[in-house]
């Protein structure tokens, strides 16, 4: 037997409700009617003083009340086994954290955002689907591939959902409606969580291809952008030229095509050719060459000079004796 | 002694008394019955007796329509639970004068 719930009775009070209602299963449809609906009144009652206090505190376990309702009214009491202690001592403990302040201000918190769950839940019940359908859409999906279905669809499904949130529901309906909107929030958040289920999220090419590419073409890269020279000096500030770099693994250091130049005039790399014919990339300073083909090389600057930098002074070493490798050493006292 | 042992067996003559002075709902009989004194009194205990004092035909209920909440169903006392009060009370009375004697009769 479900008795209809008067509104403004907590789910709390609802599941209490439905437990006492166990308990009083064996009796007379009409007997436990009657008390129910007294109860029912008194959780009302219970819930218009505003007290916080939980039900399962103030009354009692459900077993235990059913029990004192049975005696005093002069029912027989439950002969079947009933459900173990433990379980009205779980809820008791339940109900106990449920006091505490913190998860007062937590679910008081989480009552005020139910429309907000109400509107997503309707809104994934369709996105979900379509997301793993591969018919994602953001932020709209499209089922069967429409656009327009999907704008018919998500609106209803929101419409819905908050028509199902507000309606009072029956201990069982609202339980199961939960587990599915649980399972629901959880395949959101794993789609979420693994961005590559959202074709929506693919500009139109590969990442890796455009990736590798831009490493081709412009293999360093400092702070200040693409590296396309490195110009050495020797420690006395003279500039050096074909000096062959590696990096820290030994690797030849490469950098990028300098494709822009002040002039405006296109040239073409010269990398200088090693005894087998091989060019040396990693010889600098790169040496470009102005291209006859592209430009008029009248109007183009036939030389880049060198930037001006400001090289670092070294103190001068001061040749002793003791070091016995320098020329001195040599040519003897 | 716990007086919630005490409280059973004189539930009936208790919530009879309060209905005789005014009609009430469940949770109102509740509360005036701790107001009076019989703090222990338990909610389960109460709504079960009033169902059985309605059963026996001692009370009568009617239902007041509520502008906010549920409706309340009120519990008022009839002839025969005016009777069955009257003759509770005698037997009350006799009981406790009866357990006064001894108690004073120990103390002396």
């Amino acid at each position: 037997m479900s008795s209809p719930t008067a509104p403004g009775v907590t789910q709390e009070a609802r599941d209490y409700l439905a437990d006492v209602e166990r308990e009083l299963a064996d009796l007379p449809a009409e007997e436990s009617a009657a008390l129910l609906e007294d109860l029912e009144q008194h959780l009302a009652a219970l819930a218009e003083e505003g007290d916080d206090c939980p039900v399962v505190i103030r009354l009692g376990s459900p077993a235990a009340y059913a029990e004192e309702l049975r005696a005093a009214a002069g029912l027989p009491a439950r002969g079947v086994a009933r459900p173990p202690v433990r379980r009205d001592e779980l809820r008791r403990t339940v109900a106990e954290l449920r006091a505490h302040p913190f998860a007062r201000e937590v679910s008081r918190l989480w009552a005020e955002l139910r429309p907000a769950w109400w509107v997503l839940r309707g809104y994934l019940v369709i996105a979900v689907p379509c997301a793993l359908a591969g018919q994602w859409d953001f932020p709209v999906p499209a089922p069967l591939g429409s656009d327009e279905l999907g704008l018919l669809l998500v609106p209803a499904a929101i419409a819905g959902s908050v028509v199902l949130g507000r309606r009072q529901l029956t201990p069982v309906t609202a339980r199961l409606l939960t587990g599915a909107g649980a399972f629901l929030a959880l395949v959101a958040f794993v789609l979420a969580a693994d961005g590559t289920s959202y074709p929506s999220y693919d500009p139109g090419y590969a990442y890796p291809a455009v990736y590798d590419q831009a490493v081709g073409e412009q293999p360093l890269v400092s702070r200040y952008g693409p590296v396309t020279d490195v110009l050495p000096y020797a420690a006395d500030g003279t500039p050096l030229e074909d000096v062959l770099l590696y990096d820290q693994d030994g690797r030849p250091l490469q950098v990028g095509f300098q494709e822009w130049w002040a002039d405006g005039c296109a040239r073409v790399l010269r990398q200088p050719l090693a005894a087998d014919g091989v060019p040396v990339p990693h010889a600098f300073p790169q040496t470009y060459a102005l291209d006859p083909v592209f430009g008029d090389p009248a109007l183009c600057d036939a030389t880049v000079a060198r930037p001006e930098v400001s090289v670092p002074t070294f103190p001068q070493p001061v040749p002793t004796a003791a070091t016995g490798t320098g020329p001195a050493g040599v040519a003897g006292d | 002694m716990d007086a919630s042992q005490l409280l059973k067996g004189v539930l009936d003559v208790a919530v009879l008394a309060v209905v005789r002075e005014a009609d009430g709902y469940g949770y109102d009989v509740v509360r005036r019955l701790r107001t009076a004194g019989l703090e222990d009194v338990g909610d389960a205990s109460v709504y079960g007796t009033l169902r059985r004092l309605y059963q026996a035909g001692a009370l009568t209920s009617y239902v007041v329509p509520s502008d906010e909440g549920p409706h309340r169903k009120y519990y008022a006392i009839n002839d025969r639970g005016r009777s069955v009060l009257e003759d509770s009370g005698k037997t009350w009375r006799t009981f406790v004068d009866a357990v006064d004697g001894l108690l004073s009769g120990a103390a002396a």
